[in-house]
């Protein structure tokens, strides 16, 4: 019975809406063809694969890829590496591109403020193997940083050869890295609040910091929180690309995360199933990170993805 | 209205991030083919590994002999292939295109090799190149797709996880053994003729995999070693060091008389283990992780008391300041720029690819700059030299036919060209004429290649021309290597670094079965990232040495004596075969 009712309410809608679903088509068709059909290769995670014998050929080995990845002597280096890079850059990587768009915000000249801008933002577009050949020289004993501490009368050290340092040299240049363009979402929220809310507080009395306390920063609350999930739920989905460009096997000890051990066991080894139990047991965290989050926004500020 | 306008920002900012995603998809694979200095040097230099080398006199019989011999080929089995070929067609070919042709060209087929190979076969080939430094990821996700092209040449003994068996057993490539009967007179009589290469193209059961290529002589085979600045021993009234001691002390006088900032300066990724420091402690590899002591016991390097020696040595000249500070990082191109600057003075490499290079481009700016090769260093004065770089005859790199490949015959024709006289003569030295001339019987390169016009360095200009300067499906010649070191020093190498007895001690290029090799796969990848990890943490002293016990028991717990057992096995069945 009541399915019978939204079938008919889905078909008055297409009828009254049939152009808009038409808009959203190839969304959906995207979404199915290149997110949700690749999910059906997960299985093989749960097998012995071998291309040959394709998926419906290849042995079902239950979860014994997970208790060989968890049994694994490198499980909980990996864990703790992946997780600390990925609280580091929250933790200093989410509030950089927030106070950037405030003090953006706050500058009086046009011209400066768009300057700064594009500048900030401007290692956004360079080529992540750049950035990283970049940061190798900046890193070396020889490089800039060295040639910085050295005239400040420190002793030279290669950077990227000491496992202590990678977490830094990874989170800080993560930061230079995006900040500015993290910082354009927030400027255009910014831009949103009601100027009268402004008027009002300076009337009351409240200067430049009050305002931004109680007018700005719950303007674009809705904003930050949003962004917030999201980024939780990314939590554990740290790229490869900019470990595996910027690691050597001295630093495995702090550099070596579940994405770079995935690369270089899936794609070097041919390890396929393994890595994709790996991949799999991330994603399953990350999802549940993801509903955590939501329901804890949901119950502290209200705002939440759905 | 707040909720709802809070639900859109949400969606919007969902729709962001999946736009985001999507242009980092899009950024991130033409990244992939700039590539990192790291993956391209690594890539480079493993072509150029098959580069340099020699001593001894000309491979050149084999390609005489190749020729008077073919009619008996013929009679015994296969019928001899006319070239070009009466039957044409499209093959596709798969392989990295090496550093020293990807300089100018794009593709095979558009260097005068890729043209004239086509014309004098007749068969017409459309080359398929994966990304440098990408081969493998290519290459697994090509095997994963299963669309695979008709020739596939790269590696199949240690690339291809379990092993040639396993790729054909996956249906990726197929077994030979009838196809070259049948088909390919040429490379059926090279094999007879040589027993002992025919060995090492093959498994344990007597299955042919690819066309190999191979070095024709063991000349070819001592392609690295060390070399130091002769015009500064000269000026410090020292001697090429034999001993490590004597090293120790020219290095620390390199530092302190001529102001080197990192005398022995070399790239960490590319000689790691096979660098002659490591083999004067009899520590070294060229390749395998595994290799035979000096009671023919196969051991694994990274747990022998001759590899903790090894370190010690390294940790201490680290702390001295006579290694680069930078050891782990530096690529090639770092260390060309501190070995033509004064910055070092001391290297190890290649004959042509680096000390050639080198000299090259220092002398411009000093005329005086002048590298001479050092001799495998030994413990004690007076010692022989046991232990030194040696590759083997058969380097691992072959062309295979695919189980796509609609048209074996063809396929196996064109690629027997290469072992033909022809075919020898074009991938050794080019187009007659062109390239090279005959004086004699040796073949030497013309102006084209030795004083290039477009100024190309000599190992792009050959390039151009043939595949003797990195790997193809032939028989390396002597004659080309001794036509490309022109100066007068590098000429000394191969002679300087050859160890008589290296190659009792080097691994075969022996093939677990495919059970084993999934274990062993498993073993030695969890060794692997340890025995990386912490040989570098020696040599900084981030974990000092008093903790080699512990280092030893942790590999024993990843199961380090399954792993020897394993190969143990497969080295018996090597040596029965």
């Amino acid at each position: 019975m009541k399915g019978k009712m939204t079938g008919d309410r889905i078909k008055k809608d297409f009828q009254r809406n049939w152009s808009l679903y038409l808009l959203v088509l190839p969304v959906i068709v995207f979404y199915a063809i290149f997110m949700y059909k690749p999910m059906y290769g997960a299985i093989i995670a749960f097998m012995d694969y071998t291309p040959a014998k394709g998926i419906s050929g290849s042995d079902w080995v239950g979860f014994a890829n997970f208790s060989r990845f968890f049994s694994s002597p490198y499980f909980w280096r990996l864990l703790r590496n992946t997780l600390l890079l990925s609280v580091y850059s929250i933790v200093f990587g989410f509030p950089a591109p927030i106070i950037l768009a405030l003090l953006l915000n706050e500058v009086g000249s046009k011209k400066f403020k768009k300057i700064s801008q594009t500048i900030t933002y401007l290692p956004h577009f360079v080529s992540m193997v750049v950035i990283c050949g970049m940061i190798k020289d900046f890193c070396l004993s020889t490089g800039l940083i060295n040639d910085i501490i050295a005239s400040f009368g420190g002793t030279r050290a290669p950077l990227l050869q000491d496992p202590k340092y990678f977490r830094t040299i990874y989170t800080v240049s993560s930061i230079w890295q995006e900040v500015g363009w993290g910082s354009i979402i927030y400027l255009s929220a910014l831009s949103g609040v009601d100027a009268q809310l402004y008027e009002a507080a300076s009337i009351d009395g409240a200067n430049r910091w009050k305002q931004t306390l109680h007018v700005t920063l719950p303007g674009i609350m809705p904003t930050i929180i949003v962004m917030l999930i999201l980024r939780m739920g990314s939590l554990m989905s740290m790229g490869y690309e900019k470990t595996i460009l910027l690691y050597n096997s001295a630093i495995y000890e702090t550099a070596d995360i579940i994405s770079s051990y995935v690369y270089r066991v899936g794609l070097i080894e041919q390890d396929w199933s393994y890595s994709t139990a790996i991949g799999l047991f991330n994603s399953v965290i990350n999802c549940a990170l993801l509903v955590v989050t939501n329901i804890i926004s949901k119950k502290t500020t209200e705002n939440s993805l759905w | 209205m707040r909720k709802k306008s809070t639900k859109l920002l949400a969606l919007l900012t969902a729709g962001i991030t999946a736009a985001s995603l999507l242009a980092g998809c899009g950024s991130g694979s033409s990244d992939n083919a700039g590539t990192s200095d790291a993956a391209q040097e690594s890539a480079a230099s493993e072509d150029a590994a098959t580069e340099d080398a020699a001593t001894e006199d000309a491979a050149e019989d084999t390609a005489a002999e190749d020729a008077s011999s073919n009619e008996d080929a013929a009679d015994t089995s296969a019928d001899a292939s006319v070239y070009p070929l009466s039957e044409s067609g499209t093959l596709t070919y798969w392989l990295q295109l090496n550093g020293n042709v990807s300089a100018n060209f794009t593709n095979l087929g558009d260097t005068e090799l890729g043209k004239k190979w086509q014309e004098d076969t007749g068969v017409t080939i459309e080359f398929q190149h994966p990304a440098a430094g990408q081969e493998n990821e290519q290459f697994n996700l090509m095997v994963a797709d299963g669309n695979l092209p008709d020739i596939i040449e790269r590696g199949w003994v240690n690339s291809y996880p379990g092993g040639p068996e396993k790729a054909i057993a996956d249906g990726v490539i197929i077994a030979l053994n009838d196809v070259i009967d049948q088909y390919c007179p040429n490379l059926k009589k090279y094999l007879e003729e040589h027993p002992e290469i025919d060995r090492m193209v093959k498994t344990d059961s007597g299955t042919y995999f690819a066309f190999p290529f191979i070095r024709g002589e063991d000349g070819l085979c001592y392609t690295v070693g060390a070399f130091l600045r002769q015009d500064w021993l000269d000026d410090l009234g020292m001697e090429v060091p034999t001993t490590i001691d004597e090293w120790h002390d020219v290095l620390t006088a390199f530092k302190e008389e001529k102001g080197a900032t990192s005398p022995l300066c070399f790239d960490y990724a590319n000689f790691k283990m096979s660098n002659p420091f490591a083999f004067a402690y009899g520590a070294g590899s060229a390749s395998s992780s595994f290799i035979l002591d000096d009671n023919g016991e196969l051991v694994y390097v990274y747990a022998i008391d001759g590899y903790k020696d090894y370190l010690t040595t390294m940790h201490q000249w680290y702390e001295e300041g006579l290694i680069d500070a930078d050891y782990a990082t530096l690529n090639g191109d770092q260390v060309t720029a501190k070995m033509t600057t004064d910055e070092a003075g001391a290297s190890v490499g290649w004959a042509a690819s680096r000390m050639q290079l080198f000299m090259t481009t220092a002398q411009q700016n000093n005329p005086d700059y002048l590298l001479v090769p050092a001799p495998q260093p030994v413990l004690n004065a007076g010692d022989t030299p046991e232990y030194g770089f040696v590759e083997n005859n058969f380097p691992d790199v072959g062309a295979a036919i695919t189980g796509s490949c609609e048209n074996v015959e063809l396929a196996a024709r064109f690629l027997d060209y290469g072992y033909s006289e022809a075919g020898h003569n074009l991938f050794n030295f080019g187009t007659e004429g062109v390239s090279y001339n005959w004086e004699g019987d040796r073949a030497v390169y013309t102006e084209t290649i030795t004083n290039n016009e477009d100024g190309w360095p000599i190992a792009q200009a050959l390039g151009k021309y043939i595949r003797a300067n990195y790997n193809g499906p032939f028989v390396q010649d002597l004659n080309y290597l001794e036509e490309y070191l022109q100066l007068e020093t590098a000429k000394l190498c191969p002679g300087t670094w050859g160890v008589a007895n290296a190659r009792k001690h080097i691994m075969p290029p022996i093939t677990p079965s495919e059970e084993e090799s999934k274990e062993l796969a498993t073993i030695t990848n969890e060794l692997g990232t340890y025995v990386d990890e912490m040989a570098l943490k020696f040599i900084f002293g981030t974990e000092s040495l008093d903790n080699w016990d512990s280092y030893i028991q942790t590999l024993e717990n990843m199961n380090l004596s399954r792993a020897i057992e394993i190969e143990k096995a497969a080295l018996e069945r090597y040596n029965s075969r």
